[in-house]
C-alpha cells in the first residue's frame, strides 16, 4: 500500500467520533492554556500527561498533539494582544504583531496567523510524508560539532532580526548568554551563579524572563505616556485582513513553510530559530525593511508559518527515528511509550495506526484550530475594549499566577519583576529584548554542543571544521556573516528611510 | 452550658487530638511524593502502584511529582516529612546512591527508611553493526587495545548510567571516553549518527534500531542477561557478576516512620507490586520486577552508595555545595 492508502487508513483512525473528540478537546485545552500566561505547550501537555495513561496509544498521541498545536496558536494569541510570548518561538510575533494591534490590526494580525498556521502545518505534514523518512537519516549527520556551528549561525541571523545599532544588538546577546549560563554546568553538573541557591540550580526560567522582558516592560513603558499607544478594539468590519494585507501574507507564508520544515528536520534547537530565520529572511528581501518592526504584515505571517510546519517536521525525527528533536515531542515519546510504543525505524510497520493515525490528527488539528480560533478572534479582540487601567493589573496578576503555577518557585517571581524593571530600561535606551532572549535560551546548547564537540575529538578543534553536516552550515555561516559584516562596514543598515 | 454539651464539645475535640494508632492506619489519603516529572518510568510505576495500592490500604494514595536537583529536592522532601506514614515517596535509585557524590545533598541514608523496591532496569552498551566486536569478550579486547580511543555516550555526568559504566571500566582496567547527553534518546541520536562509538543508556530506545540492524549490545550492566536483548552479555559472563548497577525502583518513608506503619506499607506495597498487572507495565517500560524488601533495599543502597563514591572518586567528579 502506498503512503496515501496509508493516510486514508489514518483519517478513519483520526475520523471516529472518539479520537475526533479527543483532537477537540486537545485543541481547546492548548488554547486555553497558550493563552494563560506562563503556562506554555510544554506545561499544556505536562499537565494532562497523566490523563492520557488510561487512553490508547493513538488517542493519546492525537489528545496530545491537539494540546500542543493549540498552545502554539494560543500563544501567538498573547503575543499579538499583550506582547506577552508563551514560548520561544512566538518571541518574534511579538515584534510586529503588537504593532499591527497597536494600529488596531489585531484582527487581521489573529486571522493571518491562524491561516499561516494551517499552511505551515499542512505543508509540513505533505512533506512528512514525501520525503521525511529520506531526510531523516540525512540529518543523523548532524553531530553536536554542526548543531555548534548552527547555532552560531542562528545568532548572527538575530543581529539581523534586531531594530536596534549592532553594538547594542551584540551587547544584548552576550547578556542573554551570560544570564544561560546560570544554573548546573550541564556538562559536569557543577552549580554556576546560583549563589547558593536550590533554586537556581535549574536556570533561569524563562517563561518569567520573557514575561518580564516583553509583557512586565510593556506595562511599564505605557505607564510613561500620558496617552498610552495601546493596542486598539477593531471595529467589526476591520477585523478581517484586507486584500492588501493578503497579499503581503502570501509569499511569507509560502516561505515560512519552507524554513519551517527545514529546520524542523534538525534536532536540537529547530523551535527556536526557525521563526528568527524566518523573520530575518522576511526583512532582508522586502521592499519596505524599514516597516518591520511597526507592524509589517509578513513579519507576523513568515514566523507563525515556520512555527507550525517546524511543529510538523519535527515529527519526523521522532517517528521515524524514535528522537524527540524538541521538547514537546519528547512528551509525546513519552506518552507513546508508557503505552509500550517505542517509536523508531520499525514504527511505520509495527504500529502503523498510531503513525498515521497521528499523522491524519494532526492534519485534523490544524483544521479544528482554524475552525475554533477564527470565531474566538473577535472575542480575542474585545479584550481589548478593556480599559488599559483595569487591563494592565489583571494581565499582570494572571502572568504572576501562571508563572508561579509552573513550578511553585518564588524565585520565579523575582525573575518577572527584575526582568520587567530592565527590560523597561533597556528598551527605554532603545536596546532591543528579542536578541538577549533568544540567546538565553542559546545558550546552554550551544555551550552543551561545543564542549561535547571537543570531548569527542579530544581537544581537537578540527571536528568543527570536519563532516558534511559541518561544512554545509559552515557554507552557510560564512555566506551569511559575509553579508551582515559587509552591511555594518558599508554602513548599509536596512534603515534606510 | 450544660455538662452534655461540654461532654460533646470535649468528644469532637479529642477525635482531633487523641493520634492514630498504627493499627488504624491508613485514617486519611497518603501523599506519595515522586523527585521526577510526570512521564518518566518512575512517574509511570509510582502512579501504576498507587492504583493498586489504594484498595490494599484502604485509603486513596496520591502522587506529587516535585522535581529538580536530579531528584534530590523530591527526597529532601519526603525526608524532612511528618514521619506518621502519610508521605511517603516513591523514588529510583540516583537521587540515593548517585546523588550525593555530585551535589549536596540534605539527607543519608539514616534520614529515611528503605521500605520495599519494585524491580530494576539495566543499562547497555551498544556498538555499530561494523564495531570489530562480536560478544563482550572480544569488546574487553578492544577497549583493552586502545585505551582513550572510543567514546561512549551516556545520561549525564555523575549519572547513575555514568558511574554504572566507569565501576565496569574501572574493573577492567580501560579507559573509554564518556560523552555526556541529555537523556537516551539523544544519546541514541549521536551514536546511529557515528558521533560516539557506543551508545550507553537504557534499553528500549535503541532495542529498535537493534531489530533493524542499526545498533548491536554486547554488554549490560545487570548481572544477568535480558531476555529482549539476547546477544548481549550480562556482566556475570565476564566474571564482574558483583558490580552490577542498575536503575532501580523503591519505596522510602522518613526515618521515625513508626515501625508497625512500616510493615504495614511494606506488606501492601510488595502485594501490590508482586502482581501480575504490575509486571506487565514494568514489562512495556523494559523493566524488570524483582520485588525485595526493607532489609535487602536498605542493604543494597548502602553497598551501592559505597561503591559508586569510589568510582566518581576516580571519574574525578567532585561534590559541589549548592
Amino acid at each position: 500500500m502506498s503512503s496515501f492508502g496509508y493516510l486514508l487508513d489514518g483519517f478513519a483512525v483520526a475520523l471516529t467520533a472518539r479520537n475526533l473528540l479527543l483532537c477537540f478537546a486537545g485543541c481547546l485545552w492548548g488554547t486555553a492554556v497558550g493563552v494563560l500566561p506562563g503556562l506554555g505547550p510544554l506545561a499544556g501537555m505536562a499537565l494532562l500527561l497523566p490523563l492520557t495513561f488510561k487512553l490508547d496509544p493513538t488517542g493519546a498521541v492525537i489528545m496530545l498533539a491537539g494540546i500542543f498545536n493549540g498552545a502554539m496558536y494560543g500563544g501567538s494569541t498573547t503575543s499579538i494582544l499583550m506582547r506577552i510570548p508563551g514560548e520561544a518561538a512566538s518571541v518574534v510575533t511579538c515584534l510586529d504583531g503588537y504593532e499591527m494591534a497597536k494600529k488596531g490590526r489585531a484582527g487581521a494580525a489573529l486571522t493571518i496567523a491562524a491561516l499561516g498556521s494551517f499552511v505551515g502545518g499542512t505543508f509540513s505534514i505533505i512533506g512528512l510524508m514525501a520525503i521525511g523518512p529520506v531526510l531523516a537519516d540525512a540529518m543523523l549527520t548532524v553531530g553536536p560539532a554542526a548543531e555548534f556551528v548552527l547555532m552560531l549561525t542562528a545568532l548572527i541571523v538575530v543581529s539581523a532580526v534586531s531594530n536596534s545599532p549592532p553594538v547594542k544588538t551584540l551587547t544584548m546577546i552576550v547578556v542573554g548568554l551570560a544570564l544561560g549560563m546560570v544554573g548546573l554546568d550541564p556538562l559536569t553538573a557543577w552549580p554556576r551563579f546560583t549563589f547558593g541557591s536550590l533554586d537556581m540550580t535549574d536556570g533561569i526560567n524563562f517563561v518569567a524572563l520573557s514575561i518580564g522582558l516583553f509583557g512586565v516592560s510593556e506595562i511599564l513603558l505605557t505607564l510613561d505616556e500620558k496617552i498610552p499607544v495601546v493596542p486598539k478594539a477593531p471595529r467589526w468590519r476591520d477585523l478581517p485582513p484586507t486584500r492588501e494585507e493578503f497579499r503581503q501574507a502570501t509569499p511569507a507564508v509560502l516561505r515560512g513553510s519552507v524554513i519551517g520544515f527545514l529546520f524542523g528536520l534538525v534536532p536540537g534547537v529547530s523551535h527556536i530559530i526557525s521563526t528568527f530565520v524566518s523573520y530575518a529572511v522576511e526583512k532582508k528581501i522586502s521592499k519596505t525593511p524599514e516597516a518591520f518592526g511597526t507592524g509589517a504584515v509578513a513579519g507576523v505571517a513568515g514566523p507563525e508559518t515556520a512555527n507550525n510546519a517546524t511543529t510538523g517536521a519535527s515529527m519526523i525525527p521522532l517517528m521515524v527515528l524514535g528522537i524527540p528533536a524538541i521538547p514537546a515531542t519528547a512528551i509525546l515519546l513519552s506518552a507513546l511509550l508508557i503505552h509500550g510504543v517505542q517509536p523508531g525505524p520499525l514504527m511505520m510497520s509495527e504500529h502503523p495506526q498510531v503513525f498515521w493515525g497521528l499523522i491524519a490528527s494532526l492534519y485534523l488539528g490544524n483544521i479544528i484550530l482554524v475552525v475554533l480560533n477564527l470565531p474566538l478572534v473577535s472575542i480575542f479582540v474585545t479584550l481589548l475594549r478593556t480599559p488599559m487601567g483595569i487591563l494592565a493589573p489583571l494581565v499582570l496578576t494572571v502572568c504572576l499566577i501562571g508563572v508561579y503555577s509552573v513550578k511553585a518557585s518564588p524565585l520565579d517571581l523575582v525573575v518577572v519583576a527584575v526582568s520587567g524593571v530592565a527590560g523597561y530600561l533597556l528598551r527605554k535606551f532603545a536596546y532591543d529584548v528579542a536578541p538577549l532572549l533568544l540567546a538565553f535560551v542559546l545558550a546552554d546548547r550551544l555551550e552543551l554542543s561545543f564542549r561535547r564537540a571537543l570531548t569527542i575529538s579530544d581537544g581537537d578543534y578540527a571536528i568543527f571544521v570536519q563532516g558534511p553536516a559541518v561544512k554545509v552550515f559552515l557554507a552557510i555561516l560564512l555566506v551569511v556573516g559575509v553579508l551582515q559584516a559587509a552591511a555594518v562596514w558599508l554602513g548599509y543598515r536596512t534603515r534606510t528611510s | 452550658m450544660t455538662v452534655k454539651k461540654i461532654a460533646g464539645v470535649l468528644a469532637v475535640l479529642g477525635a482531633f487530638v487523641v493520634p492514630a494508632h498504627a493499627q488504624d492506619y491508613p485514617t486519611k489519603p497518603v501523599t506519595l511524593i515522586v523527585p521526577s516529572p510526570p512521564g518518566g518510568g518512575t512517574d509511570i510505576f509510582a502512579r501504576e502502584i498507587a492504583e493498586l495500592v489504594s484498595p490494599i490500604l484502604g485509603q486513596k494514595v496520591i502522587v506529587d511529582n516535585r522535581a529538580g536537583g536530579g531528584g534530590s529536592v523530591g527526597t529532601t522532601l519526603i525526608t524532612a516529612a511528618q514521619p506518621d506514614g502519610y508521605t511517603l515517596g516513591f523514588v529510583w535509585n540516583s537521587p540515593l546512591t548517585t546523588t550525593p557524590h555530585s551535589l549536596q545533598v540534605a539527607y543519608t541514608p539514616d534520614s529515611y527508611a528503605a521500605v520495599m523496591s519494585i524491580g530494576f532496569s539495566s543499562y547497555v552498551l551498544c556498538a555499530a553493526p561494523d564495531f570489530p566486536a562480536d560478544n563482550a569478550q572480544q569488546l574487553v579486547e578492544q577497549l583493552k587495545a586502545n585505551p582513550g580511543k572510543f567514546t561512549y555516550g551516556n545520561d549525564g555526568v555523575g549519572g547513575t548510567m555514568q558511574l554504572a559504566a566507569e565501576r565496569v571500566f574501572a574493573k577492567l582496567g580501560v579507559k573509554v571516553r564518556p560523552v555526556p547527553f541529555g537523556g537516551a534518546g539523544e544519546t541514541a541520536r549521536n551514536f546511529l549518527g557515528g558521533h560516539v562509538t557506543f551508545y550507553g543508556g537504557s534499553l528500549p530506545p535503541i532495542l529498535p534500531h537493534v531489530a533493524a540492524g542499526k545498533a548491536k549490545c554486547l554488554l549490560l550492566t545487570s548481572a544477568a542477561k535480558n531476555a529482549s536483548l539476547p546477544q548481549a552479555s550480562g556482566l556475570s559472563d565476564i566474571g564482574l557478576g558483583k558490580e552490577e548497577t542498575v536503575l532501580w525502583w523503591g519505596l522510602i518513608a522518613p526515618a521515625k516512620t513508626p515501625p508497625a506503619v512500616l510493615l504495614k506499607l511494606e506488606a501492601a506495597f510488595s502485594k501490590a507490586a508482586s502482581s501480575a498487572k504490575f509486571k506487565d507495565v514494568m514489562a512495556k517500560q523494559g523493566a524488570t520486577q524483582r520485588v525485595i524488601d526493607s532489609q535487602a533495599m536498605g542493604a543494597l543502597i548502602r553497598a551501592e552508595l559505597a561503591a559508586l563514591g569510589e568510582v566518581a572518586k576516580a571519574a574525578g567528579i567532585q561534590k559541589k555545595a549548592q
